[in-house]
């Protein structure tokens, strides 16, 4: 009876002490609810959930204090996949993105471009290069698409444009797959 | 080996897979090769068309930088498109004048692309003179002795890989010379239909072997293994010929499809097979086509750029099928044409073989330097695609071993993650699977599909990667400008307020202080200004100075105020030199540990009159009373200590103030101590009425010690309690004067 105190006393001491040794030698700095779900988020910045970027909106939704379905730019999968990472209740999304939009960037006209900054201030990603009346230019590259720079400036002279398709980026297409399907059994018989 | 090969072919009509064992490496087909269509015609003269149609991206990589204008003059082998000064990075070589004319158009052409898609091309309309640039790389015709000397000539020279894949000669050879010990010439022409480097062995052996030499020269290679397939014999024989005499060694492989592909050449040749994601050049192997050693030779001895290209046009579709010297810009529908095609050219030309090759989306798309044969095959009717049967064909036949049927499933359900882990990089696309396919599924145009697919979501992950970072920068950024923008604005205040001071110093009284004005840091007389005010303001309130406030101006008054506030803030957080905070906080502990030892020393006496007091039956009332008179004047002397270790403090601030400041806080702590000297006293009351009810009992045990230690203690205790109330207030004292004094002030 004692010998069994003794041991077990002792055994959660030391596994007491191990696991404070743990929790201080391995401590997880930050959230890491918040990272995974930072990591699925497509990381446009573009604010269309109401959080100032990607990065605050995994936040809150670690703290579960936001909704599933506030990612546009992610569409349904994403909401799906947050739903899964934090558990909640998947949700439909309220407004949703124009239906396999393909990917564009800003281009910015810069004959009518009037060098305010407003869109350089507006970009979360410092894509835009330029300086007080001197003409603007988007660095394609950097670009997210997240169309904050639109609606800011005052000439109206950036546009969406979706990439142009070179050689460079050129897909092979799927195989067209009527064939499978007009392949009806006893056909070819 | 003979005995075994003939084993094979009695074998092979009832069982043809018998001929995977004469090869080293796993899977392969033998199609159909129709070589002899074009193989037994000679090589026919080149023709210069109407116009050359020149595309600026001729190979992988970036496209090369436009050198000329319309309406331009051009010769044979002049630069008309230079590579960018990243030549490395770009992957990019430089463009040459086939032939000497005019620059009719700088215009969007149809590539010669499985995509169809258009981009800037140079249009030449050649002058038929064809008049030459000789020896326009000025090569002296000695063979470079490093491999960077040869790097230069070939770049230069705008040699690409011409067996198919068009990746840039320079960027494959590595800089150190005797990196590649091995060096291998790729003769093993396996597509079929395609001759042109079956005829070139035959016509420019010498060339070839030459080219071979001066790279193995270069690059200090002491092996050159040339590798042909058995049923160009022809070829074989011319080679072997060449080859006498030097290290180049002709060795004879086996007939079979991908042969040619350069994993399984190397594995046939070396037995070395080729490590997962490693280039050739990292285990000291380096292979190159028999069309790209000859134009090295050309390249480097005769200073001649690469301009044109042997070409197989051939097909069932035409009559007489040729080979021949091809411009580069040539467009395919004029080549076609000269080989009397049997009907109508209104089908899709196939650029390369029918294994790997591809169909143009406009016949008269150009013939680039990778373009080694234009085939014309009449549309076929397509073969009924069929479910997958899982029969495992297309296992048996990659020659990479790859498992294409999993693959297909996978990329047919859109699960690229999985068909990426079952190594689909490694996939040459030769076609093998597709070929055996008895459901023929098109199983390399998922693959490729796939391969798109997965780069593409690659490239989005860096994207997206590469826009986090930006992001957090940027936030970084701002944060950063925003405490820079504050640091900004306070220094503009503190420098403001520096002057307010001094302005305000010269206006009250004349106290001789400069030196330590003068010596301080901006922020040390910052505080000490604002001290000094505060002591001010405490002197003008208790003395009346009004002529002070009268002379002050309004501004210095405001600034004198903000100081007197940073001040005390500062004095309250504690950091920064000076007679400020850092030593005020000193004195302060100073002067907490002084109270404390007189505490002590007073509840000793207090004891010691307990302890009187308690063998005393007629004290026993006033006891707790005396007590508390006793903790009152304790706290009272602790309390006008503290005040003058704080004196003492403002003393050193300023020593003209001193005596004034003292004897007006004096006053003022003398009420405070009053104050909680009576809370005290109130507070032992209560206790010692609680103890009186108590005590009764033991009232007549005099003796008793444990009541004594008892009571000790709760006099100890008490006294502690009003200790930590003194030391307390002591420490906000400062503050609070300050604040209250700038109040007033205001």
């Amino acid at each position: 009876m004692l010998e069994a105190l003794i041991i077990f006393i002792g055994l959660a001491l030391l596994f007491g002490l191990f696991l404070g040794y743990a929790s201080v030698r391995f401590k997880v700095e930050g959230n890491p609810v918040a990272e995974s779900i930072d990591k699925i988020l497509p990381q446009t910045q573009c604010g269309q959930c109401g959080y100032p970027g990607c990065k605050p909106y995994a936040e809150a939704l670690a703290d579960e204090e936001a909704e599933v379905n506030l990612c546009i730019p992610g569409g349904h999968e994403v909401m799906i996949q947050i739903s899964e990472i934090t558990g909640l209740e998947p949700k439909e999304m309220e407004v949703t993105e124009e239906a396999e939009k393909p990917k564009e960037t800003a281009y910015i006209n810069e004959d009518l471009c009037i060098g305010c900054v407003l869109c350089i201030k507006e970009c979360p990603v410092d894509a835009i290069l330029g300086a007080t009346k001197l003409m603007h230019t988007v660095i394609q590259q950097e670009c997210t698409g997240c169309e904050k720079c639109v609606p800011v400036c005052p000439v109206d002279c950036i546009d969406m444009k979706p990439i142009p398709l070179s050689t460079r980026n050129w897909k092979w297409p799927e195989p067209d797959e009527t064939l499978i399907s007009e392949a009806k059994p006893g056909k070819n018989h | 080996m003979s005995f075994f090969a003939k084993i094979i072919e009695k074998i092979s009509p009832i069982y043809p897979q018998a001929k995977r064992w004469l090869y080293s490496f796993h899977g392969g087909v033998f199609p159909q090769y129709r070589k002899e269509l074009s193989s037994r015609q000679p090589i026919r003269d080149t023709i210069i068309p109407e116009r050359l149609i020149m595309p600026l991206q001729q190979q992988v990589g970036q496209p090369a930088e436009l050198l000329v204008k319309v309406g331009e003059k051009v010769k044979k082998n002049q630069l008309i498109a230079r590579s960018s000064k990243d030549a490395k990075k770009a992957l990019v070589v430089p463009i040459h004048a086939p032939t000497s004319g005019v620059i009719q158009e700088i215009a969007s052409y149809t590539l010669p692309h499985p995509s169809g898609l258009e981009d800037i091309a140079i249009i030449i309309k050649p002058d038929h003179q064809n008049d030459c640039l000789d020896n326009f790389l000025k090569v002296s015709g000695e063979a470079p002795n490093t491999p960077q000397q040869l790097k230069d000539v070939l770049l230069n020279a705008g040699i690409v890989g011409m067996g198919g894949a068009g990746f840039p000669t320079y960027a494959k050879i590595p800089n150190e010379q005797g990196k590649i010990h091995t060096l291998m010439i790729n003769g093993a022409e396996c597509e079929p239909f395609i001759t042109c480097d079956d005829l070139l062995m035959q016509t420019e052996a010498e060339a070839i072997i030459q080219g071979a030499l001066i790279t193995a020269k270069a690059l200090g290679s002491t092996k050159v293994l040339c590798g042909i397939e058995s049923n160009k014999p022809t070829a074989i024989k011319a080679m072997n010929k060449a080859a006498k005499g030097t290290i180049v060694e002709i060795i004879q492989v086996q007939t079979v499809y991908p042969m040619g592909a350069q994993k399984q050449l190397t594995k046939e040749l070396t037995g070395i097979e080729m490590p997962h994601k490693a280039h050739a050049v990292d285990i000291g192997l380096l292979m190159m086509n028999v069309a790209t050693f000859a134009s090295i030779y050309k390249a480097v001895t005769f200073g001649e750029p690469l301009t044109s290209r042997l070409v197989s046009v051939t097909g069932l579709g035409l009559a007489k099928p040729f080979n021949m010297r091809v411009l580069i810009g040539t467009p395919f529908e004029e080549l076609a044409n000269l080989a009397e095609p049997k009907s109508k050219l209104d089908y899709p030309l196939v650029m390369g073989g029918p294994m790997m090759g591809f169909a143009v989306q406009n016949n008269q798309v150009p013939v680039i330097k990778t373009t080694n044969c234009i085939l014309a095959n009449p549309p076929e009717p397509a073969e009924m695609q069929m479910p997958c049967i899982r029969c495992g064909e297309c296992m048996d036949a990659c020659p990479v071993n790859l498992l294409p049927q999993q693959m297909y499933w996978y990329s047919h359900s859109h699960e690229f993650d999985k068909v990426e882990k079952l190594n689909i990089f490694d996939c040459i696309e030769c076609g093998c699977c597709s070929y055996v396919c008895p459901s023929h599924i098109p199983l390399v145009q998922y693959y490729r599909h796939a391969k798109s697919e997965i780069k593409e979501i690659h490239a989005e992950e860096k994207a997206v990667e590469l826009a986090k970072q930006r992001h957090e920068f940027r936030l970084a950024r701002i944060e950063r400008e925003k405490q820079e923008r504050e640091a900004r604005i306070k220094a503009k205040k503190d420098a403001v307020k520096k002057q307010a001071a001094s302005a305000s110093k010269d206006t009250s009284k004349n106290k001789p202080k400069p030196s330590a004005a003068a010596a301080a840091a901006a922020a040390a007389a910052k505080v000490a200004a604002a001290k000094r005010a505060a002591g001010k303001n405490t002197l003008m309130q208790n003395t009346a100075h009004t002529e002070n406030k009268q002379t002050a101006m309004p501004a210095a008054r405001r600034k004198a105020i903000e100081a007197a506030k940073q001040a005390a803030n500062q004095a309250n957080s504690g950091d920064k030199p000076a007679k400020s905070p850092k030593e005020v906080a000193k004195n302060a502990a100073m002067a907490a540990a002084k109270k404390r030892a007189q505490a002590k020393k007073a509840a000793a006496a207090n004891d010691t009159e307990l302890n009187k007091s308690s063998t005393d039956n007629t004290t026993v009332k006033k006891d707790p009373k005396q007590a508390a008179k006793a903790a009152a004047m304790a706290a009272a002397k602790k309390h006008a200590q503290a005040k003058k270790a704080q004196q003492a403090n403002s003393q050193t601030l300023d020593l003209t103030e001193t005596t004034k400041d003292s004897t007006a806080s004096k006053k003022e702590d003398a009420r405070k101590a009053a104050i909680q000297a009576a809370s005290v006293a109130a507070k032992k009351r209560r206790v010692a009425s609680e103890n009186k009810e108590n005590e009764p009992k033991t009232e007549t045990s005099t003796t008793d010690k444990k009541q004594k230690a008892m009571q000790t203690a709760k006099a100890n205790a008490m006294k502690k309690a009003a200790e930590r109330g003194a030391k307390k207030r002591a420490n906000h004292q400062v503050s609070e004067q300050a604040q209250h004094n700038s109040e007033e002030r205001n």
